[in-house]
């Protein structure tokens, strides 16, 4: 019998989405190459060790959370190098998305309260989006603020002995109010990239989308890598 | 801390509130009047024997204290603080210790469930099995007391000798006071008794003195009869002592708000996908249907 047995063949799309990015294969087009999907779940991996070790902390009534991680002290210990890693983790994924994510005159268009709410209501046909609408782009950068929010007022409660009391309640304050906006941001980040617009979850994932999911998201994305515009910087 | 032969009132960062006390116990307290301590810090040994602390080297800072603050070995110190006053010199000792606040800045401020209580009794200690040095404790402080260990990575403190108390015996620091300056009894006692010491010192030509029993913490374990009264940052002691304004904040206001805002976000969320449902492609120019779940 012979070794070399035809073995299964890799999905192109899947293959190609390694290196690659913003090129069609067959009728999918890839999306998000390897490097950028390991970054994002990195950062995502890091900020839900940070939040799983920091909620109990923050009020008894996640106090149950603690556990799960064995125990309130555990959590002390965890959560400041989490936090730390979710961090440099993030600053890696600010240096690789900055390119596609700089705002464009059409992305502060897209964040009308008129806009915003056509596109929550899947009625957002005026305004064509790039690779990444503005909403994205918006929540890209207020996440990497809130990261240096969070690590700054940390770094702080990190050592309080080392820091005057006054610095460190406020210190306090501002790990407490960046931390809430950044659930919040996070819960509908999660939404929109989950239930709320199937198969982009998949893109995160395998790394490709379909045609139809890039011209509904992203037409002037889609039109782009299908070669009908050429990209503009 | 000996729980399990006391009562506890209040505790830090509990859900419902991990009340132990079926019985109502008077609420205790020190008595300190600095006008009769000689600083002989008798006090400061009792209390390092007593609580079997390290002996902490001291550092000279140009006056006879022991050292420059409270440390987590060093629960009770002698402060000596020197003041031009008509013409001349006052020398004001005061003992600094835990003050044992009626509301406590360290337990409203700790995150870790059951790591500060007080006792029915009124005294406020630290649990070393709960705690988890964070050092929130400290923030919440007004009087800078608590102090990190690093030897267990915990917050220790004066503790008033609860365990003497418990088994009904003054605090070790009152035990050593030679002059009686340092009395130990019931709250209503100590008060009244600061109170005396208070008209007979006016009588003496103190016109400011007062009992220090600051009302901004509800009053406090500790209470000092003053002769400067009107200086009492001659002492050491902040003149309106609060539990920090951002504590009682991120307590009260924040967190609680926080929480709603995130249930809420999680709500709207699930309720714009019932509403609204996902945005899938649709079928366009007679193209073929997208297959499901693209």
């Amino acid at each position: 019998m012979s070794a070399t047995a035809s073995r299964p063949s890799a999905d192109p799309a899947i293959l190609r989405a390694r290196r690659a990015e913003d090129v069609v294969v067959g009728e999918e087009i890839v999306r998000h190459r390897l490097a950028t999907r390991v970054i994002h779940w990195t950062v995502a991996l890091f900020f839900f060790l940070a939040l799983f070790s920091g909620l109990p902390i923050w009020t008894p009534l996640f106090g149950w959370m603690a556990h799960l991680l064995g125990g309130l002290n555990v959590c002390r210990w965890l959560h400041p190098w989490a936090g730390a890693l979710f961090f440099a983790s993030m600053a890696v994924m600010f240096v690789h998305w900055l390119g596609e994510m700089r705002l464009e005159p059409r992305d502060r268009e897209w964040l009308r309260p008129q806009k915003v709410a056509a596109y929550m209501k899947h009625q957002d046909d005026g305004t064509e989006g790039g690779k990444y609408n503005g909403g994205q782009k918006l929540f890209f950068f207020a996440a990497a603020l809130g990261a240096v929010g969070l690590l700054l007022s940390g770094l702080v409660m990190w050592f309080p002995l080392e820091f005057p009391r006054m610095l460190r309640e406020l210190a306090i304050l501002l790990h407490d109010v960046t931390f809430i906006l950044f659930v919040l941001a996070v819960v509908f980040h999660i939404y929109l990239g989950t239930a709320a617009e199937p198969g982009t979850f998949h893109s995160m994932i395998r790394g490709t989308v379909t045609k139809p999911w890039a011209r509904l998201h992203h037409p002037r994305w889609h039109r782009e890598v299908l070669g009908e515009e050429t990209r503009r910087p | 801390m000996t729980t399990q032969n006391l009562e506890i009132r209040r505790s830090s960062a509990s859900l419902w509130g991990e009340k132990t006390g079926m019985r109502h116990l008077p609420v205790v307290s020190k008595f300190i009047d600095t006008t009769t301590c000689i600083g002989c810090k008798a006090c400061e040994v009792a209390c390092q024997e007593w609580n079997d602390l390290e002996a902490v080297p001291t550092r000279q800072t140009g006056n006879y204290q022991t050292m420059p603050e409270l440390d987590a070995e060093f629960w009770n110190l002698i402060r000596f603080n020197e003041r031009d006053f008509d013409g001349g010199v006052v020398w004001l000792m005061r003992k600094d210790q835990c003050m044992h606040c009626e509301d406590p800045g360290c337990l409203a401020a700790c995150p870790a469930p059951g790591a500060i209580v007080q006792y029915e009794n009124g005294i406020v200690d630290v649990n070393p099995e709960a705690c988890i040095g964070c050092g929130f404790c400290a923030t919440g402080c007004p009087f800078n007391v608590p102090k990190f260990h690093a030897k267990t990575g915990k917050m220790a403190k004066c503790t008033l000798c609860v365990d003497r108390v418990t088994s009904g015996l003054e605090p070790a620091c009152i035990k050593a006071c030679p002059t009686g300056c340092l009395q130990f009894g019931t709250k209503d006692d100590m008060v009244a008794l600061g109170h005396a010491r208070v008209e007979q010192l006016k009588g003496n030509g103190f016109a400011n003195a007062v009992l220090y029993d600051p009302p901004g913490v509800g009053g406090t374990g500790v209470v000092t009869v003053l002769g400067h009264g009107d200086h009492p940052e001659w002492y050491g002691l902040p003149a309106d002592p609060h539990v920090p304004v951002g504590v009682r904040f991120w307590k009260s206001v924040l967190r609680p708000l926080g929480v709603v805002a995130m249930i809420g976000a999680v709500l709207g969320a699930i309720g714009h996908f019932m509403y609204q449902g996902p945005k899938e492609p649709r079928a366009r120019d007679g193209e073929p249907p997208p297959p499901p779940g693209a």
